[in-house]
Parts: C-alpha cells; structure tokens; sequence
C-alpha cells in the first residue's frame, strides 16, 4: 500500500512476506522497487480502511452499544455487564468474535483486560500481561522512547515498581499518568461511535414490518415529525437518511439528497419513492424490520417563506425540483450539457457532460469582432472539395451536398496545429481554418487539413461549422 | 513585384533558451539558423536577459571562422544583442537594442535595477525605468500598446520606436494588421514586421509545449490553451515572410533602416583592469617586475639563480607584450591578503605554473624544477587572459571573497554566473512530470540515470529498471530528455569566480541577486567571461588547505617546528613507500578506491610520478583506454615507443610531446596538441575543437570532430585504432577536463598531506577530523586508519575534550582526544564554555558552570563523555534527565548543588555490545569495539573468514566474508560495482559485476552489513579483490547488539548510493583552457 507523502511515494502498510523482505513502512516505493523490481504497489485508501473499521465498529454493536474506533487500526469494546446479555463467557465470545473475523478474511488480535488502554496495548504488542508490554505501549514521544531504552528500562514491569516521582522528574508528568491506565490504576472512558444526528425521529413496530408496502407512509410520517423540529429552528434539510433495523441485526441506510433547502414531508417521501425505485437491489426485509429511524444529517437555515406572486421565482423553483427528481431517478451522471474545455482544437474545446461547470469560461469574443467560432459544429466534418491557391490561400469556391458556393468574403487562416501528445506517433496534420461568406450570405467554417507543401501533397478541406 | 527585390529578411524579435522555459532553442542554433535561411541578421532579445547574447556572438564567430576556413566568402550579417523588456505594470513588451556602447550600459543599468530589486530570479521593471533609461536604444513595441504610451515614446526618443507587428496566423491577423496599420499612421511612427519568434524551426514545437507545461507546473495535457496553438513563432524565410507582410512590404523595408542604426557589437566590450594594486608613480608592468625582483632577491639572498633569472626575464617580456600585469599584480594582492590573514592557498592552472607566480608565492610548484611540457604559460595570439585559480581554505574562503568585494567595491567586483543545465535526472523529471507520468515511474526513470553528472541517458539503464524503451510514452520522454539535455534551467552563482572592472560593472553586464545574503553575481558565465575576454579571478574552497592548515597549527604548536606548503621536504622515502602501499587513507585526491589500486600498479618514486598518479585515474585517460599501456610501459613489460606518421612526416613529431608519460598521452594538453600535430588541424580547427570541449560542453558538438580527427590522423599514416582511441580520450576530457598544470598544483597537494599523514600520523588525523565535511571517508574511517597505523585514540570525554579533536602527550605519535565536535548535534559554543570551565567533578557543576542546557547534557551522557566523573553512559543519562530543561540561572548564585540526592537506581548494566550500538548511534564511530566483534562466533560457524584473512587465501579460492559496507561505487561505464567492506580486523574490496547486480539489486542497494561470497583474485602488485557470485544482506544481524540501539553504521561520503554525487572537493577539476 502506498501514499504520497512529502513529494515521494511511500509504502504506509506492507503483507508479512513484503516485511520479510526487508520492506518497511515509510520507505520511499522507489527506494524498495530498486531493490525489488516489479514490485506490485497499490494505492493506499484510508478513508476505505476508515470504512470498514467502522463497518466493524456496527457490526460489533451485537456485543454491546459501548464501542468505538481506536486509532486507524484498532477498536474498543466495553463489554461490562453485556457477556449476560449476550449469553456467552469471555472465552466464548472471544472465540465467537475471532471466528466472524475470520469469516470476513480479517486478522486479529484480540485482548481483554480491565481498561481500555491497557487492552488495547496487550492487543496490539501481542503480551500476555501489563508488566511484559514494551515501553513503546507508552505511546510517549521517540525521544522519551529512546531515554528509557537507553536506561535499559524496556518493560512496563521495569517501571512498575520504580518511584514515579523519579520517573515524572526525567521523562515527563505524562509518563506516570500513561503507567497507571496501562497498569489498570486508572481507567478511561470510551466515546461511543455513534453520536445521533440533531435531528431525527424514530419509530419501533411492534410487529416486525416484513414488507416493503407501509415503507413510505412511514416515512412520511416520520417527516411529518422532523418537519416540527426543523421548523422549530428555522432550518431545512439537504440530506435525509433512512435507517432500517431488521430483526437479525442487519442494518440498511438509504439516503437522498436535495438541491434545495428542504423539509416539506412530500417531498421528501417523493425523493425516497424515487430512491427506492431505482435501488440496484431492492430491500430485503428477511423476517422484518422492527425499527426504522429517519435523520436529517446536514441541515441548512430556511426561513419561513412568503408566498410569491411574482412567477419567475416558482419557476426557477420547478426547474430545481425537476432536477433534483431528474438526478434523483436517472442518477446524476445522466444528465448532461456542454462545458468549455481549454484546448486549441475545435473538437476537444468542449465536453458534453454531467460533470459540474469547470473554471474554464467560454473564450470571449474581441469586442466588434465576428465570433471566431461557429455556433454548431459538424462531427465529423464533413468533407468538401475546394478551389484554392497553393500552398496556403483562401478558399475562392466550394462545393458542398451537391452545391456550389462562391466565396464573397474570408478571413484567415487560423492555423490549429495537431495535439501530438494524443497520438503515440506525435504528429499529424495541421489545420487552416476559414470563415467565409458564399454568394448568399451564409458562412461556412471551412479547414484546410494538411499544410501544403509539408504534411500532404493535396490536402483536403472539410466543413467544420455553421455560423449564424 | 515586391517579393522578389524584397531585402533579406532578419528576424529581430528572437527569443532563445535563456528566455528560460519561454524560447526552445540555443542561441547558437537561433543563429545557425538564420544563417541557413540567408537572413541578413538577427536581433537576440531574450525576457529581461541578455544572459544568451554571448553564446550568439561566439557561435557567429565560429561560423565565420568556418566559412573562412573552408574559403566560402562571409556573408554579411548582422547580429544585433539586447534584451526583450517585460514589464510588471502592464506595460507591454518592448525590444530594445543598444545602438552604441552607452546604450548598451544603460540596458544592463536597468536590468540590473530590475534585479536587484526582486528576490532571486526575478527581474521586476516598471515604466519610469524604461523612460530613465532609453537613450541610445531603438525600440520595438510589441502591440497591443496604447496611444498615449506610444506618443510619449516617440517624443523621449524620436525616431528611434518602431511597432512591431506580427503574423502569427490567428484568425484575425489581417484585421488585426489593418488595425496597427492605422495607429501606426495615427501616431507616426513606423511599422516593423517579425514574427516574435521563440524557435528555429517549426520542429521544435513539441519541445516548446514541454517546456511551456514545465514553466507553468501543469502537464501538456492540461495545459490547454496556455500552449501555443501551432508551429508558427520559428524563424522563417524572406519569401513566407514577404508573402505574409504582401499587404504591408514597407513593415519589411523598415528592417535594414531598424538594423542600419545599431552600432554596438559585444566586442565593443573593451576590458580596463582594476588599478587598485598598483601605486601611484608606476605602471602595472613597472610594479610587478619590481615586486618579482624584491620577492625573488629575498627567497634567494645569495643571488637568484640563473635559471630563475633567465626565466623571469622570459616571462615578464611576455606578460608585457600582453599587457597581462594587472591580472598578475590583482591575483597577487588578493594572495598577499589571504596570508597576511593566515588563510592557506595555492594556486593552479598554466599561468601559476610559472616562475612568476613561485616567487610571488601565488604558488609553491616550483618551476625550475618541473620542466614544465609547454613552457609558454600564455598564449599571446590567441588573445585571452591567462588562467589562474586560486584555491583557499574551505572554511575560511568566505573572508577572501568579502576582501575582494571591499577591495574594488561591489559595484566592480561580481561574481561569475553559472549556467545550471538541465541534466538528465532533472530533466526526466520534469519532461516526465509535463507528459503527466505518474510519479513513481518518473522516479523510476530518474534512477536509471545513475550520479547527476552522468552525460547521457542510457537507453540500458532504462531496461534495467525494468521500463520498456520503446513504449511510446517512454519512448517520447527520452526522446524529449535527449533534446533538452544542456538547456539553461536558471542561472545560479559560479563557486568562486570575480570578475572585476575598473569602470562600474553594470555598464558591462547585470547583476542579479545570489541566494546567499551579501552577495551578487552577473549574468554571464565562465565561457562568456572567457570569450570577451573580460579578467576572471577564481576564489575556489577547497577542504585540504584546511586540512593541511589544521595540521600546521597542531604541529606547531606540540613539536614546534612550523611548515608551509613550500618548505614540506621534497624527498622522503618513507613517505613514498606508504603511498606505493596504497596507504593512503586521507591523503589529498589519491584516497578513492581506484587511486588506491592504482597507487600499487604505478608506485610512484618521485614527485612527477604524483602528477601522473592524479591524472591518470580519470575519465579522459580512462575512456581513450591510456591507463594499461602507460602502466605496461612503466613497469618495463611493454617498450616505449612513439607512434609516429608514414613519411613524409617527420616520424618523431610526437616525442616532444609525450616524451615524460612514456609515449602514452595522459594530460589534457598532450591530447590536443596530439589532435592538432597529428591530425594536421589548422589553427582556427584547433580553436574550434577546444572551444567545443573546453566551454561549451553541449553535446553533440564534439561528434563533428570525430570524423576529422581520425580521418586526418590516419591519413598522415597513423594506426586506426590509436586516432579512435585519441578521440574517445579528447572526449574524455570534455567531461572533466585535466590538464598537467592543474595536476602539478594538485601533486604538490598529494605530497604535503602524505607527507603529514606519514610522519605526523595523529596530528593528520585530528586534522583531517577537525576539517569534516570533506573528503571521501567517515570519521569513523579516518580513526580506524589512526588506530591502524598505532595511534592511541581517546573518547570524547569532558574533562579532556575540546570542541576540535585533539592531540595529548608530549611526543610522537601522540594520543588522539576525540573533540566533541564528534557529537552529532553538539554546538561549538557549549564545548568553548565546557573547555573553558573544565574540569568538573560532577555533572551539576558543569550544567551550572559552563551554562549548559539539558539539551547538552542528554547529548554529552548519549555520547557516553562523563567517563572522568565516574558515570557510565546509562547514570549519566539517568543524572541528565534530571536536570530542569534550560540554564541553571538559579544555581548561579548559589554554589551548592540543589538537587537532592536520590538512592541509586541501580539500572541495569549496558552489555558492550549495546555501548558499540549506542556509540554508532551518537557519534557514528565507537572505539570501543567493532560491531562485527560481537557477530563473529555466529559467522565463524557459517566459515566466513575475516577480511584481514584475504590476504592469506590463494588466489582463485572460493571465500567468503561480511561486514559493514563503507563504499559501493559504480564507476565509469558501470560494468562493475565496487563495494567496500569493514569487519573488526579489516577491510575487504568486493568486485560485483553488473550482471550479477541485476540479481542482487536488493541486497546490494540496501545492506548495511553485507555477507558476500566470491572468488579471491590478487594481482601482482598485492591487490586483493573478491570477485562476488553471492550476496547475502545481514543488516539483520546488527540487531542482536542491542535490542534498543540500532547503531548507524555510515557509509563514507564517496558512497554513490547515498550520496549519488561527488563530495566536495573530489568535484573534479573545472575546464582548462591552457593548450595550444
């Protein structure tokens, strides 16, 4: 796995064979595939590794609701009082948890101990006991790290029965402190994972609900609910997330977003109606859900708003909730519209796309100036025969689906060299466009393709465009 | 019509290679160009630079050379040198040429101004500079421009602003022509066609995309419309441009009358030496003949000897017919305040090689007994000032420089610009970063090329690392890498060469800011300095004066006896014994691993032999395949004889000049006085070729060369294999040019700092300590050798220690003493207030007396110094830590130490192997034991014998041997690597070849204990090599001296693959000029 760190790539997490190697983690990837060529690398993905720890911190709430995230690698779990619940004994659910682990293609190493400092240490060096764990389960910094290796202090046990005010004097107050929650003398609270969302409303079945039919009523209602909230403050949703429950521990979330301030409980309904229809794979209630909750992840102010009787403002309004039906049942790369791209040749100077404006603006015309280009472009050009003075004149006539023009008025050349870089041979033929005006007053956008002389004996012309 | 009795065109908006990133090709083949076009000229006008100028002009003078040479008439043409003015208040780009020699010091007054007043690389100029400035210039304004600017042109310098107009084939150049057309007519002013060019011809538009993506950090994919749209800014011939201006010929007329008006050419650029050395009443040529014969008369109060009489006489006739007694008379004072100061230095190259300079003291080569192979130190016809470096202590070099610039005052003294190119490392970087490569395959790319210095981008390399050549995109980048190979990237400070004027320097050349604080440098290099011919002082740094003068002091100091580099005996056997060893640890520029082998092989006798020995063992030398001959030939296997011409010739036309090196050319001189004798070059041939190889390094040139030079060799009846090899050697030299007059001064060098190694080996040591960074060895190496050749070495300790290392005892050899300047970390000011206060009898005292942080003391207990106060390396740790963070203000009143006692920890005692750890790891070197000590029980089971133990085995056995790795270095073409290693006894030399490398890449590139298995060779002269066949990498192993220590075992500074360039002071030799 590697990451970009300071202008280098570096590996951030390596397979045991690859640490057999030698490897380590923070070397430079090319300082390793020089010494081992070929080495296979792949990007690092931390906010995937964020995931799935926090896939796993849900998935452990079967034990128990205290757990949380410790770090990038390791999670907590306070199992005080849940062993009765769960039914099992600590051997029992150590081996029950090991083996969904490795259902899941995970490695783990697990511990107990009494506070979480201390378990998470004995997890993570692998020790048995508090007093044979390494002095780095301190987490203190490199340079205390170092002073006590040097004093030759290299376990806990080693510092365990030492004066700690002795300790403190040399190494810091912060040292004792991390003594005593890795010994157990102190513990530390866990901070749940889970902190519910401002607003959000909840409703439990006393009956499992085992089909999909009541789904949007419910979910209406519990809008209805959020509305009341969110009026209270003044707010509007932008995101609503729907929460599904199901009997045996599964747990859906659906999700829709909104152009627009929101909270109008139709509406809502609507964008989750939609959402649900488009679902790659539809819900599954398996046995039912037994509760659902409705969350308003991120809010936005909405004042009370006067009816306008001025239309402008509705339509726009119409136009935003179109859209917002639009993305929200054909996805958003569905719809399109032309971009302005910053490129010299005509045919990558714009993209049709779903993607959001770039920064680019559409070239501005010289004031009192024809436009440069035309209005509608042919793709592709389309090929016509033209009478012109070698090596690089004007068009003088041209014909073209099946008639004849006679060039009244031009302008150019405006010489557009090929992009050589898109090609792997790296050249190919310049372009010489034209505007010119035929006997009735129509302009054509006509190129030239092939310099005269240089790139082609008889170069060929194409109409490119229409101006208006 | 027009077009056929239209003028020859001359394009005078020209931009070159040093627009950087802006123009896509050299000024030279800007003027190749035009001139192949049949242009009447060209005007040279690069952004706010006129930094490219000089390479036009001489690459003009070479043409014509040329043309005469051949006897083609010389077309008339016009160079006109200025300056494109880009402004930073909008004002638009203005051309402007200096039409005489005022005007042309008025645009390097401005561009100066512009300068000197942005941070570094940077030139910021705003409209009142132009109106202050522009007299005597003609002017081009590049449109858009507005009226009112214009009119106030025209009434600040009437007749002398043009507009100027271009075609560049965007759609609307008629429209927008028609349009300048009229204004032009508006305000009266003439209309000037160009075509604003920015290459010379339309192929380069690929290159100039790249360069434009690399100038604005963006790859040429993205960089959309910031690329040009075509090909069109190349320079383009009289008929395309008449046929472009057909609606606007008087645009094009107005080009011979714009040309008619410049006057001003470079070689206007007369030179007037400083006077400041010369008293009033005498002439420069009057006071250094006086100043000679003074110094002569006092080195030889008995009567100077007639030799030297005959010889001064000879050369003050000639400095005066040259009217070279100013340089003289400058080097000299600039000399003479260096050792008033006590700075050691010497002299080099052809002109310090001259009596002259011995009895001045510039150097301490004496002439009269080295017969120098070209007794003519200048060459009066060729016109060009003659060559002295002057090298100074490395420390200490910094108070020569800000002499010299209070001296003649930093308004006439500037410092030479050096060209920074791109080389092949930075430029696959950044054509690979443009063609939007990702960053690891660029990294990739960027390792094939191995050292930055290598020349050329090697296509085997690029296998090697596993990358297909001719993947397009690969393929493109080389492609791109090869074209941009020796293009200026920006200009940077030369290390050390003054120019200094008479007159203001400005009115020259611009002067621009140096990143470092309180110093400028002009805009030209060496090469242009050189073709103006403007004087050219080298105040060059080198670590071994430092070193030597270290060494000096010591022995002044213990034994009493006081040496300078002239008075070090000349004879002494013992000395070249040592060397003839290849024990040479240290010594000056003989300590690499090949001189070290090579020493054996050549066993020096006598001081010429030194000479030989430096210069033998580089690339010139080594490329024309002159290293085994020369070596047969000394060791009497092979007969000396002349290679010599088919009659007519005179057959012993080359026994004058290769008579001392045995018929073998080895110095740079003999290699073109060989090229020109042998292969029969006329003296402007001559010229070219050594301008090619000795300033203009581009590659590419020399080739034009080759052909001739074989050619005219084999003709006049040489053996083929011989010309090709004199070529390859001529070459050679392009890279790092060594000529004898450099190796004399350098053999002097080798003596002094042998010498001292021999006799005085402790104090060699703890100078060469004390001299850090330089060199190619580690500390821990240099007290190795110390140790090895019986010296008695100490820790550092704070009762004993200064700051420098030092010497202890009171005869010889004395006791080395570690200095805690050993310490990394440690600051001078600590260990002068430690000295000062010492001795301590505990470590409170010391914190409170000499004002220590805690910071210090972690350090000082790290270091394991406390030894004389009773506390081992792990209770001073335990102590230190207890000490408050900062000062001890408090305790400065009161006497009485104030922490309370504590019961003792009773800490664990530290095993030694983990003290050898910790050594490494706070000071890189341990005296108490070598880390393999501990690992020999383990690899003595394995059979791998000590390196010491090669020596004893047969050649052709199979051994093997581990230890730490000091060196690997690829030299050469890379066929093989050489790798160092060190156990507790010893060192062993590993040989890898490459191919075996290839399968051991990893181990050989990451171990820092190395097992290698191998073939024992040892040849005649007792060099021991293992020829590996297996490599295994232990770094493991060290592990097991101390589970907390990871000791740092560090390679010495000439490793390659640490530090893939040269150290400093091995930087060899910069380009030589002295041949004829």
């Amino acid at each position: 796995m590697i990451e970009k760190r300071r202008g280098a790539l570096r590996i951030v997490a390596l397979p045991p064979a690859a640490c057999a190697l030698g490897l380590i983690p923070g070397m430079a990837l090319a300082d390793a595939r020089a010494r081992i060529p070929g080495l296979p690398a792949f990007d690092h993905d931390p906010s995937g590794d964020a995931a799935l720890l926090m896939w796993l911190v849900g998935a452990c709430e079967r034990y128990t609701p205290t757990v949380a995230a410790s770090g990038t690698q390791s999670l907590v779990m306070d199992l005080t009082g849940c062993l009765e619940v769960a039914g099992m004994d600590e051997g029992q659910l150590h081996r029950d948890l090991q083996a969904r682990l490795a259902r899941q293609g995970l490695q783990s190493a697990l511990a107990w101990a009494s506070t979480p400092d201390a378990a998470l240490a004995l997890a993570r060096f692998g020790c048995a006991r508090a007093e044979d764990l390494p002095v780095a389960a301190l987490e203190l910094d490199g340079g205390v790290h170092l002073a006590l290796q040097r004093a030759g202090l290299r376990r806990i046990g080693d510092l365990k029965t030492r004066p700690r005010a002795a300790l403190a004097a040399r190494f810091g107050t912060q040292l004792p402190v991390q003594l005593a929650c890795l010994l157990g003398e102190e513990d530390r609270h866990i901070t749940p994972h889970r902190t519910p969302p401002a607003i959000y409303a909840e409703c439990r079945f006393a009956e499992p609900m085992a089909t999909l039919a009541p789904l949007l009523d419910v979910i209406r209602a519990l809008a209805g609910d959020t509305e009341r909230q969110l009026a209270q403050r003044a707010w509007g949703g932008r995101r609503f997330e729907v929460t599904l429950f199901r009997t045996d521990g599964h747990v859906t979330h659906l999700s829709v977003a909104s152009g627009q301030v929101l909270r109008d409980p139709a509406r809502i309904a609507t964008l989750f109606n939609e959402r649900l229809e488009t679902l790659a794979d539809p819900l599954d209630p398996g046995f039912g859900y037994d509760m659902m909750r409705l969350a308003v992840p991120v809010t936005q102010e909405l004042a009370e708003e006067q009816a306008d009787l001025a239309s402008d403002s509705r339509t726009q309004g119409n136009i935003t909730a179109l859209l917002d039906r639009l993305t929200t049942r054909f996805g958003a790369e569905s719809l399109c519209r032309f971009h302005p791209r910053d490129e010299h040749f005509p045919e990558y100077a714009a993209s049709f796309s779903p993607m959001p404006p770039q920064a680019h603006e559409w070239p501005a015309r010289a004031e009192g100036d024809p436009p440069l280009r035309p209005l509608f472009l042919y793709d592709p050009p389309q090929r016509t025969s033209v009478l012109a003075e070698v090596p690089d004149g004007p068009p003088l006539r041209f014909s073209w689906r099946g008639q004849q023009h006679l060039v009244l008025r031009h302008e150019g050349p405006e010489r557009i060299a090929y992009p050589w870089w898109k090609h792997p041979d790296g050249h190919g033929p310049t372009r010489d466009y034209y505007r010119v005006e035929d006997d009735q007053g129509r302009r054509f956008w006509l190129f030239r393709h092939g310099l005269y002389g240089q790139e082609s004996t008889h170069p060929q012309w194409y109409v490119h465009g229409l101006f208006a | 019509m027009s077009s056929v009795t239209a003028p020859r065109y001359a394009e005078l908006v020209a931009a070159t290679s040093f627009s950087f990133l802006r123009g896509a090709s050299q000024p030279a083949d800007m003027v190749t160009r035009a001139l192949e076009l049949g242009h009447a000229g060209i005007g040279i006008a690069d952004r706010n630079s006129v930094a490219g100028v000089v390479r036009a002009h001489v690459a003009l003078r070479d043409a014509v050379e040329r043309a005469q040479g051949a006897g083609q008439p010389t077309p008339y043409f016009h160079l006109l040198v200025g300056a494109r003015l880009g402004f930073a208040d909008g004002t638009p780009d203005i051309i402007a040429y200096p039409s005489t020699r005022r005007g042309w010091g008025r645009l390097t007054r401005l561009l100066s101004a512009g300068n000197l007043r942005a941070t570094k690389g940077e030139c910021l100029l705003y409209e009142a500079d132009l109106f202050t400035f522009l007299d005597d210039w003609q002017l081009i304004v590049m449109p858009p421009a507005d009226d009112k600017l214009l009119a106030r042109l025209i009434r600040a310098a009437p007749c002398r602003v043009w507009l100027g107009a271009a075609m560049p084939r965007m759609g609307r150049d008629a429209r927008l022509l028609e349009r300048l057309h009229q204004q032009a007519a508006r305000i009266g002013l003439p209309l000037i066609a160009t075509n604003d060019a920015l290459y010379a011809s339309p192929a380069m538009r690929p290159l100039h995309d790249v360069m434009s993506a690399i100038r604005e950090k963006v790859t040429v994919q993205q960089a959309g419309r910031r690329l040009g749209a075509n090909a069109e800014r190349h320079l383009k011939s009289t008929a395309e441009m008449a046929r472009l201006f057909a609606t606007a010929p008087q645009a094009l007329e107005e080009i011979p009358r714009f040309m008619a008006g410049i006057h001003f050419t470079l070689d206007q650029l007369r030179y007037e030496y400083p006077h400041e050395p010369v008293p009033h009443g005498y002439t420069p040529q009057g006071w250094l003949k006086e100043l000679v014969w003074d110094h002569a008369h006092a080195r030889w109060p008995d009567g100077v000897p007639d030799k030297v009489q005959r010889l001064l006489h000879e050369e003050l006739e000639i400095i005066h017919s040259a009217q070279y007694a100013p340089y003289f008379l400058t080097v000299h004072d600039i000399v003479q305040y260096a050792q008033g100061q006590g700075i050691l230095c010497q002299g080099r190259g052809s002109a310090a090689n001259s009596a002259v300079c011995f009895v001045l003291g510039i150097t301490a080569v004496d002439p009269t007994k080295h017969n120098l192979l070209f007794s003519r130190f200048i060459s009066p016809e060729r016109k060009e000032p003659p060559d002295i470096d002057v090298d100074f202590e490395h420390e200490r070099r910094e108070e020569v420089m800000q002499y010299t610039y209070k001296r003649y005052g930093r308004h006439r003294a500037g410092i030479a610009a050096t060209v920074i190119r791109y080389r092949p490392r930075s430029a696959v970087r950044e054509v690979g970063k443009a063609l939007g490569l990702s960053e690891d395959i660029t990294a990739r790319l960027a390792s094939t090329v191995w050292g930055s210095y290598a020349r050329s981008y090697d296509r085997q390399r690029c296998v090697e690392s596993g990358l297909d050549p001719d993947n397009p995109t690969i393929a493109r980048v080389n492609d791109f890498v090869t074209q941009l190979l020796g293009y200026p990237r920006h200009l940077s400070q030369h290390v050390g060469g003054f120019v200094l004027t008479q007159d203001r320097l400005d009115e020259t050349v611009p002067i621009h800011n140096a990143a470092m604080e309180g110093r400028t440098f002009i805009e030209w290099d060496k090469d242009d300095i050189d073709a103006l011919g403007l004087m050219k002082v080298d105040v060059l740094a080198l670590g071994m004066l430092t070193c030597i003068r270290k060494a000096f002091a010591l022995i002044e100091t213990h034994i009493g006896r006081q040496y300078r580099l002239d008075n070090v005996p000349g004879d002494a056997p013992d000395v070249y014994e040592m060397l003839q060893r290849g024990d040479s640890i240290g010594v000056f520029q003989v300590e690499s691993r090949a001189q070290m082998n090579m020493l054996p092989r050549l066993k020096p006798r006598e001081f010429y032999d030194l000479v030989i020995q430096v210069a033998i063992v580089r690339p010139g030398p080594i490329q024309g395949d002159m290293v085994h001959p020369y070596l047969r030939r000394r060791q009497g296997i092979e007969k000396v004889t002349f290679p010599s011409p088919a009659p007519p010739h005179d057959p012993d036309e080359l026994r004058h000049l290769l008579g001392k090196t045995n018929g073998v050319p080895l110095f740079q001189e003999q290699a073109m006085k060989l090229a020109i004798v042998a292969a029969d070059f006329t003296p402007a041939e001559a010229n070219r070729l050594r301008r090619a190889m000795a300033t203009f390094r581009n590659l590419g040139t020399m080739e034009l060369f080759e052909g001739k030079l074989v050619h005219g060799m084999v003709s006049r009846g040489y053996d083929v294999d011989f010309a090709r090899r004199c070529f390859k050697q001529i070459e050679g030299f392009g890279s790092y040019g060594f000529p004898e007059s450099h190796a004399l001064a350098f053999a002097r060098l080798v003596w002094v700092s042998a010498y001292i190694k021999c006799r005085y080996p402790a104090v060699f040591a703890a100078a060469l300590l004390n001299a850090q960074p330089m060199g190619f060895y580690a500390p821990a190496q240099i007290v190795c050798d110390a140790r090895e050749h019986g010296i008695n070495v100490r820790p550092v300790d704070i009762n004993h220690s200064s700051w420098d290392n030092g010497l202890e005892g009171n005869e010889l050899p004395f006791t080395l003493r570690l200095g805690m300047r050993q310490i990394t970390g440690f600051r001078q000011d600590w260990a002068d207030r430690i000295a000062a206060t010492a001795p301590f009898a505990d470590m409170e005292q010391m914190a409170r007396r000499a004002r220590l942080p805690q910071r210090a003391l972690h350090l000082l207990a790290d270091a394991d110094a406390m030894q004389s106060i009773g506390l081992d390396r792990r209770t001073a740790l335990w102590e230190a830590r207890r000490m408050p963070p900062d000062e001890l203000p408090l305790f400065a009143a009161a006497q009485a130490g104030e922490l309370a006692a504590e019961p003792d920890a009773m800490l664990p005692t530290m095993p030694l192997s983990a003290q050898v750890a910790a050594d490494y790891q706070t000071m890189r070197l341990s005296l108490k034991a070598h880390p393999m000590q501990f690992l020999r029980s383990l690899f003595d089971a394995e059979g791998i014998l000590p390196c010491a133990a090669l020596a004893h085995a047969t050649n052709g056995s199979f051994a093997k041997v581990a230890g730490v790795v000091l060196v690997r270095q690829r030299p050469g073409k890379g066929n093989a690597i050489f790798v160092t290693l060190e156990d507790e006894g010893g060192i062993a030399n590993v040989v890898i070849w490459a191919r075996l490398f290839e399968n051991y890449r990893r181990e050989v590139m990451a171990a820092r204990l190395m097992l290698v298995e191998g073939e024992v060779q040892k040849s005649p002269e007792g060099v021991i090599h293992l020829m590996a066949s297996h490599i295994h990498d232990r770094t493991a192993e060290l592990h097991r001296l101390s589970e907390t220590h990871n000791p740092q075992t560090p390679p010495s500074r000439a490793d390659e693959f640490v530090h893939p360039q040269h150290p400093r002071n091995v930087r060899v030799l910069p380009q030589s000029r002295d041949f004829h």
